[in-house]
Parts: structure tokens; sequence; C-alpha cells
């Protein structure tokens, strides 16, 4: 939330978030670099150098593959919605651990030859031809670079300076880069690996991303927020009635947005779906403390003039609602943010 | 110079410039913008790497909130829509590229024999 | 259930009861998936070769005549312990680079040669010291060394770098390891063949290109993935140099 930025906004929740994380990491990359050497008693081990590598690669990987199921994740079933919370968190993460692979790998497979390493990356393997054979370093060095995009402007300062639609669609680069991550494996590892358990995880996994994509994209599709029938300019929503109080109903505006209208105290109010943050979903948020709460990350608006409370200073559209023989109706124009409106009381 | 020095150099004078960008944003252009920066300074290196990678963005975005040429409803566009994109051609994506992988994937020919075509003498 | 009834999880508030079972198994999920996948990912990689520097041996010092095949060999006169007269090495400077230009004068003259030895079940490439430590010319006059042509032949297997084959790098071959490879040949380390099977009882040959020239630009695509190719075979000693005919590289078709 705005007021004065500072580097991290921590609070309990994103303590717990991230010591889980870190654990979570923590124990993937010490049972492969420690323990799996044990396990393995290769007569000739494996370099320490490439031992390492892959396990940040395979950590990253996996690091990657999780953040990308939690969206999908919270959209299937709410109670996913912890683990969004601080997904950002888990991604400026994801970023030191793929550079980690990347520098062990720069360090070694283009280290000590006469040549600048960061100039052997680009000039060593120039089969671009081909798909075998492929300098699949490319996608690695096109994921690294988005990770770090991503990673860099993460704080919540970019998020208001860029705009969030901006802001999102430079994270949307997130699918691209996984899709490069999985080329980066397929094309690389993948080619040479003998025992296929490592095969079997990487599939899965990335399977798993594409299905829950898929997936809740269609069920969007079926049962997601309607288009509302326009009628000289009002856009029909529902019956009064059928809005719980402290909740709300979300109806799409023949321009594309989305309004959300709220029962609260038994009156109506109308405000744009997207949240000032992130653009979150509002109208799948509830009512807290008579402020409609953001389920995303919790920022607050009253509904009545689509302010946050004081000190904070986002500010959200509202809109024009009336009802028309028990049917509530909302004005196809939003009003400038921060527009008080007017509550219409539900009729009896 | 080869298309790696090239690269490099390209790398080079891009962060150069962010970082002069940086150096101007960080210490005067952003209190004018953003009033929650106001007597915030110890996040603004964290801000750094982020300009450094894109500071044509940053310029863009400067200029637009500094002359106000934004309009306040842009601000509530989600990308939603485009979203259903990504969410369907990613799989498909991430599928083909799988299938490519292994499709190319080859074994070791241990079954092949070396063979000889012609003796020395012939050769010679 | 209405969405009243569900548990809503707000950041900088407490976890609702209805979430806390929930969120706990989660996270003991993500324990299990992380934990699990380090494990056999980790324990599951591919045994490299056993080949290697050997560091043990110490310093290896022999002497025997230079030639440049262009990659440059030496074919031992005088050998020690380890290394037997008759043996044929490759050699190799430290890091990604070969001894062309120090061995460049020195052709069909003898010469001592000095450092550390790469095994792959035998020896048969040294790394040298830097300088005249590693190769220098020695009095005398150098014997005749026999060149024993063995016709033309059809192959399949790997084009690799010899110095990362032979143990440099674990792993030291295949299409990961490619962009590596292929920096190792273009500093003049030594290319070599891995054959399915031995030819005239060797696996391993070094590689030129045709009349004598370096490995030719085209087998550069070819480098890490499994190939047939024809070529020309000649015995120096008990090293076996295979000139390759770029022209019939082609990749082994399942």
């Amino acid at each position: 939330m705005s007021v004065k930025y500072i580097p991290v906004q921590w609070n309990r929740s994103k303590w717990v978030y991230d010591a889980l994380m870190l654990i979570a990491v923590t124990l993937f990359l010490y049972v492969f670099l420690f323990v799996s050497p044990e396990v393995l008693s290769h007569e000739a081990p494996i370099n320490p150098q490439v031992h390492n590598a892959r396990a940040f690669g395979a950590c990253a990987f996996l690091m990657l593959t999780v953040i990308l199921c939690i969206g999908p994740l919270a959209r299937i079933d709410r109670r996913f919605l912890p683990l969004l919370y601080n997904r950002r968190h888990f991604g400026v993460m994801t970023a030191f651990v793929a550079i980690t692979h990347a520098g062990y790998i720069l360090n070694w497979y283009f280290a000590f030859s006469n040549s600048d390493k960061y100039e052997a990356l680009l000039f060593a393997n120039t089969s671009y031809g081909q798909l075998a054979g492929f300098p699949f370093e490319a996608f690695g060095i096109f994921a690294l670079i988005c990770l770090l995009i991503l990673a860099a402007t993460s704080h919540d300062f970019w998020m208001k300076f860029l705009t969030p639609p901006v802001w999102k669609r430079i994270h949307a680069s997130i699918y691209l880069a996984y899709v490069a991550v999985v080329a980066h494996v397929s094309l690389g590892i993948l080619q040479d690996q003998q025992n296929h358990v490592f095969t079997v995880i990487f599939i899965g996994g990335a399977l798993t991303v594409a299905g829950l994509h898929a997936y809740a994209a269609w069920q969007e599709d079926r049962r997601g927020d309607e288009l509302g029938a326009d009628q000289d300019g009002w856009i029909d929503i529902c019956d009064a009635s059928e809005i719980e109080e402290g909740l709300a109903k979300i109806k799409i505006l023949p321009n594309g947005e989305r309004v959300a209208v709220f029962r609260h105290e038994g009156k109506l109010n109308a405000i744009s779906n997207a949240c000032a943050h992130q653009n979150g979903p509002l109208g799948e948020g509830r009512i807290i403390d008579c402020l409609v709460t953001c389920p995303w990350h919790g920022f607050q608006y009253d509904v009545r003039n689509g302010r946050s409370p004081a000190p904070f200073t986002e500010k959200i559209p509202t809109y024009n609602l009336r009802i028309e023989n028990g049917h509530v109706q909302v004005h196809r124009d939003a009003n400038p943010p921060g527009t008080p409106v007017e509550p219409v009381e539900v009729p009896a | 110079m080869n298309t790696a020095e090239f690269l490099l150099m390209v790398v080079k004078w891009w962060g150069a410039i962010g970082a002069l960008v940086a150096l101007v944003f960080l210490t005067v252009g952003m209190d004018r913008i953003d009033e929650d920066a106001d007597g915030a300074y110890v996040f603004r290196p964290l801000l750094i790497p982020g300009i450094l990678l894109i500071w044509p963005l940053v310029l863009w975005r400067w200029y637009c909130l500094a002359f106000e040429t934004d309009h306040w409803a842009h601000r509530y566009k989600p990308r939603r829509h485009n979203h259903r994109i990504f969410a369907y051609v990613m799989p498909i994506a991430i599928v083909l590229v799988i299938a490519a992988g292994l499709s190319v994937r080859q074994q070791w020919p241990a079954h092949i024999a070396p063979e000889q075509l012609s003796a020395p003498e012939a050769s010679q | 259930m209405s969405r009243k009834d569900e548990p809503f999880f707000v950041g900088y508030l407490p976890l609702p009861a209805g979430l806390k079972g929930f969120t706990l198994f989660i996270s003991l999920a993500v324990f299990v998936l992380f934990f699990g996948a380090g494990l056999l990912i980790g324990a599951t990689q591919d045994a490299p070769e056993d080949t290697g520097f050997r560091f043990d041996f110490g310093r290896q010092t022999v002497t025997g005549v230079v030639e440049l095949t262009p990659y440059p060999i030496l074919r031992v006169t005088e050998g020690n312990d380890r290394i037997a007269p008759g043996k044929t090495m490759m050699l190799t400077a430290a890091g990604k680079s070969g001894v062309d230009m120090r061995a460049m004068g020195l052709e069909g003259q003898l010469a001592q040669i000095s450092g550390i030895v790469l095994e792959r079940g035998t020896i048969d490439m040294m790394q040298l010291r830097g300088g005249r430590n590693g190769i220098s010319p020695v009095e005398g006059n150098a014997p005749a060394m026999e060149i024993e042509p063995l016709g033309r032949w059809k192959l399949a297997g790997e084009i690799c770098d010899g110095k990362c084959l032979y143990g440099a790098m674990r792993p030291g071959r295949g299409l990961a390891h490619k962009a590596c490879a292929n920096l190792c040949i273009t500093g003049d380390v030594p290319p070599v063949f891995v054959s399915t099977q031995p030819v005239e009882g060797q696996e391993f040959m070094l590689i030129t290109g045709p009349e004598a020239t370096r490995m030719p630009q085209e087998a550069y695509d070819f480098v890490g993935q499994f190939v047939t190719l024809e070529g020309d075979i000649e015995r120096r000693g008990d090293l076996l140099v295979l000139q390759i005919d770029p022209a019939t590289i082609a990749l082994v078709d399942e």
C-alpha cells in the first residue's frame, strides 16, 4: 500500500511464507548437493561445478513450475490464495537460483579459453539451423533476462509507476520464459540424460503447468464473469436480491471492463472490479470493517467513493447505479477514481 | 568486430545509459512524479537493477507522468483478456517443445560396426 | 456453501481458522515435493565415464618426435615407467587451448614434453606445462617414424573435443556439453572421434580434416551428436588418425 515506500513491507504472513519457501529450497539444494553424491558414489564423480549447476538449474525449474501453478490453482480453488499473496518473493528467489545456475555454467563450460567467457557463450555454438545441437543456452539466457526483469521490477513502486496493466503485461513474460526454460531443458540435458527419472519429473512438471493453465482458462470460459446486457447506456447486472450482504456481483461491461456491485448494510454500490494495486478482482473479495478488501493482497476501499482509508491514497473508479423493477443496473461509463456515489437502498 | 562482441557492446551501452537514467531519475526525477517517494530513500537502490534493464520504458513512463498524458481509466484495464491467450497458447507451446526435444533425441548407435570401404592401396 | 462462509485470507490479518489445516497441508506437500525432487533428480545422475587428470602420477616427462597432423602429437622414443616408447601422445595446453604455436617449428624433430597426463583407459593425452617447460627441442637425430595407412572407413560415433573426452570435464561429451566442446576445438584442442566399435583395436581416433587440415567448419554442427561419416584412417604408433570427409557426415537415423 502506498504512503512512503520502504524496501519490503513485511508482515507475519510474508515472514512465514518466505521462511517456508527458504526451507523448501534449502531442502532441495542440500539433498541434491550433499546427500545425492553419497547415494550415487560414482567411481569418477561428476565435476562439482557441473553438479552444482545441475542442482541450481533443477531447483530453478522446480521453483518456476510451482510458481506458475499457483495462479491457476488459486482460480480453480480459492483456498490457494495464500500462496499467491507473496508470490513475488518466490519469484525473486527463483531469479537468484537461476543466476547461480548460469554462473556455474559460465565459469565452467565457457571459461578457461582464450576468449572472454561472455563472448564465448555467444559464439561457441552457432548451430541455429538445427534442433538437436541447437544452442539451447540462448533459451536459458532469454529466460534469465525475463526473470531478472521480473525480479527487478517487483517492488510496488513499479506497479504504480508503470500502471498495473503495463506491469502485468511485462510480468506476463514469465510465460514466455517458462516455455524458453522448457526448450532449454528439452534441447539440453534431456538429449544426454540416460537415467529417465529427471525426464519424467521434468515432463510431469511442465505438463502440470500446461494442464492447470488450460483447465483454469477453460473453466473461466464456461463459468467466468458474464457480459451484462446494455439498455440505453445502463447495464443490467442481476436481481437486487441476488447480491449477498458483504459480497459482490461482477459483470463485464460492453467496453470489456468489469464492474463489481457490492451490498453493504443493505445498500448497493458499484466500483471497478480492478484493484488499483495489481488490478486484482475486487468483486471476488468481500467487505471487511466496512471496506472492500481485495482477495489478492488485501488492499481496501470504501465502497461508496472508491478511496482507500487514510493514510492510504489509492483510488478506484466508481459507477452510477440504479434499480429498475428490482433489477440492478450500472451506468456503463465509469466515474473518475474516488468519485463518491450515493448508495442505493435494496428494495424490501 | 564479430557478432558476439557487437552484442556485448550493445549490452554495455544499454547498461551505461541505464545507469545514467537511474542516477537522474532516482535523485531528482522521482520526487516530482510520485508523492509516495517523498522522503523515502532507503528503497531507491532497489530500483537500480530495474532501471538498468528497462530504462526506455522508464523514460516513457517518466514522460507520461511528468506531462500528465495518462488517462486515469488506463490504470484500471486488467490484462485479463490477453491472459486467456497465454493460458491456451503456453500449454500448446510446452507440449510442442517437449515433443520436438524428444523427437530429435538420439540413441548411441552401438549396433553400427565400422566398415572398411577400401583398402589402403586403393585409396593411395 | 455460500461464498460468505468460505474462509477469506487477508495477508496482514491472522490466517482464518478454516484455512489453517489446508495451508499446513500445502506447506508440507511443498516440502515433500522439494525434498523428493532433489533426492530423485540428484541421486539419478548418470555416472560419468571413469576418466580424468592423473595428478596422482605427478609430472611426466618423455621425449619423442613431434608430428603435426596438423594437431601436434608426440611419437615417444624415450619413455618412462608409465609411458612406454612407441606410445603416441596427443598434446594440449592448459585450459581450452592447444600447443600448435609451440609445436609448429618442431615438426619431425626430437622434443621433450612435460606435463600432466589425462587417462581414459589408456594414457593418450598430455597437458603440457607452460612455455618451453612444456615442450622444447632435444639435440639429436629424429628417427624416421612409420605412418601406416589403413584405408577408407565408414564409422558411426561422436565427434568430441579430446581433452574433455579424456576427463578434463566429467561429463565431457554429449549435446549439453556441445558449446564447450566447440570452444575447445576452436582453441586447437585436438578433436577426437569416438567410434561405436573399435577399429583395429582403437575406439578413439584423432580427427583431422582432409589433406591434413584442421577439423572442417561443417563438422562443428555435428559435435556431440551421433553421426556416421567416412574418412581415411592411418596409424601413427598406437594412435589412429582419421581424416574425415566432411561431405559424408550424417546424423544417425534410428
